[in-house]
């Protein structure tokens, strides 16, 4: 379980607190979406979660952050991440090495697993992430969304609990984003790795997380199922955030006592209702 | 196309261990300085384009040659006019221009630095930068922190002329024309570029740092590498074979 305290960061010559008054529990399995707009410490809150924030970046430090009760800001962040993986905004610039292979390696090697474990935990996640036939592959020249899914396996590889994205599908096309987060709801489901994921695309979001978490000015300004967003699509209009038309379709019907179901999230969701009004 | 960049193959070259392609490209070198002749010089340039082709990369070792000819051009001229022994070979109003010696040592000095310089340059193409890194790391026990200096020096060539060319293009976007034929005037609209380009580097190198320290950077040892780089048989034939070049250079080329 991840709890977060009273998390507070202000940046090293930074005039206002990037993070202020975080508190937020998130169980172990769960898939949290996060969204806000940009300066909103989105990032931030990722880096957080690893202990790259306050091990790796410098600033003022405020409350607590404890993975199954282990404080991220004591335990050395570099043998954190068997726990808590960070996949990085910057596809290219986070890779270490120029081979699919040697990327997924790197890690394996420096935290000493064992020889036999090795081979065996490369062609898993290779496998895992559909990308066996990349194996051999210069990482230059692959596409975004095939970097991303090497990207996510190294950092898989080392079997960690928890798993941060930050905007894993910024450079993506609609197609791969959606291929992404389908990677990640199995991995979440047949694994029980818990996913925590920054996103802009809310449709995604919507579709496949448990929860989501809206975080502005370095506050939570939203915290819930997607299911949930209906009663504060105001909230999500003051703050700039598009809800899904779905969404905010279904939610409207609702208050004007045309349709008596749930919120639809997803096209197929609204269609369905749709038909049903039409009866 | 990049002259530096790897061209996978099967070849006995391309099998061979990272340190001993390493080995194998100084001893050539070494052959090629410490030749004397002009002919013997030539022979050495040709052997190795001859060699590249085995590991079918003859294109890329004639097209290195060729700009490696540019340097060599550079080091003639600079030879030509500084050695002054042998008869005088250029007068000019009383004026000694250059000599025979001058010429026969520029002639000898620009073909050396081709000949030593193009199997360095080759190595490249049949080795991945990891392996011989990795490679050095284990057999030689070389810090990681310095291999790994050079792997990600390496593989940020593209990354960063990617980010140059969208710092151009954003430039283009508001009109700035760099297609000038004026060289100082190219410069002038180039440098200031350079800033842009060093904040986002710098920023790149950052997230990478802190990629790879998450990732255990620091409990690396020279043990922890997963692929061996054994010697073999093809290893010690091609020194053996490298050694008997350098002793055949000393004894007929110098």
């Amino acid at each position: 379980m991840i709890s977060v305290k009273n998390l507070g960061f202000v940046y090293q010559g930074g005039k206002s607190a990037a993070l202020d008054g975080i508190n937020i529990e998130i169980a172990d399995g769960d898939f949290v979406g996060i969204t806000g707009t940009s300066g909103a410490g989105k990032t931030t809150f990722t880096f957080a979660l690893s202990g790259i924030i306050p091990q790796k970046i410098k600033g003022d430090f405020y409350g607590a952050v404890t993975v199954d009760g282990v404080d991220t800001a004591v335990h050395p962040a570099e043998e954190f991440a068997r726990k808590v993986g960070q996949v990085f905004q910057d596809i290219d610039s986070q890779m270490v090495a120029s081979v699919v292979e040697d990327e997924i390696l790197f890690g394996l090697e420096n935290f000493g697993v064992p020889y036999e474990e090795i081979a065996k935990r490369v062609d898993r996640v290779l496998k895992d992430l559909g990308i066996e036939d990349l194996r051999d592959r210069e990482i230059e020249g692959l596409s975004g969304g095939q970097k991303q899914k090497v990207a996510i396996a190294s950092i898989l590889a080392l079997e960690p609990e928890v798993i941060v994205l930050d905007e894993p599908t910024g450079e993506l096309d609609p197609e791969s984003s959606r291929e992404i987060f389908k990677i990640l709801t199995d991995l979440n489901r047949e694994k029980g790795i818990t996913v925590i994921i920054v996103e802009q695309k809310i449709m995604l979001l919507c579709e496949y997380v448990k929860h989501m978490m809206v975080l502005d000015k370095g506050k939570i300004a939203f915290y819930g199922t997607p299911g949930d967003m209906a009663s504060s699509i105001d909230t999500f209009k003051d703050l700039g955030i598009n809800v899904p038309r779905v969404t905010e379709l279904s939610a409207s019907l609702i208050s004007e006592k045309i349709y008596d179901g749930e919120v639809t999230l997803t096209v197929d969701e609204a269609e369905k209702m749709v038909r049903r009004i039409l009866k | 196309m990049n002259l530096l960049n790897y061209v996978p193959g099967d070849s006995f070259l391309h099998k061979l261990n990272p340190v001993t392609k390493l080995l194998a490209a100084f001893l050539y070198g070494i052959a090629a300085i410490i030749c004397g002749n002009v002919f013997a010089e030539v022979g050495l340039i040709i052997l190795m384009i001859l060699i590249s082709a085995t590991c079918g990369i003859a294109k890329r070792a004639i097209l290195l040659t060729r700009n490696l000819f540019f340097l060599g051009l550079i080091m003639f001229v600079i030879q030509l006019f500084f050695v002054r022994d042998g008869e005088p070979l250029a007068v000019i109003g009383g004026f000694v221009l250059f000599t025979t010696g001058g010429l026969k040592s520029a002639l000898l000095l620009s073909l050396r630095v081709i000949a030593a310089m193009l199997p360095l340059m080759l190595l490249f193409a049949i080795t991945q930068m990891n392996d011989l890194c990795n490679a050095l790391v284990k057999r030689l026990h070389l810090p990681y922190r310095y291999a790994f200096i050079v792997t990600t020096a390496f593989r940020f060539v593209p990354i960063f002329a990617t980010e140059f060319h969208d710092i151009q293009d954003a430039q283009k976007a508001r009109g700035v024309d760099f297609d000038t034929k004026n060289i100082f005037r190219k410069i002038g609209l180039v440098a200031p570029l350079c800033v842009p380009l060093l904040v986002s580097s710098l920023k790149k190198v950052d997230v990478s740092a802190m990629s790879a320290e998450m990732r255990g950077f620091e409990l690396r040892g020279y043990k922890s590498g997963y692929k061996e780089y054994p010697f073999g048989v093809r290893d010690l034939v091609t020194v053996a074979v490298l050694v008997a070049l350098i002793a055949i250079t000393a004894l007929w080329g110098a």
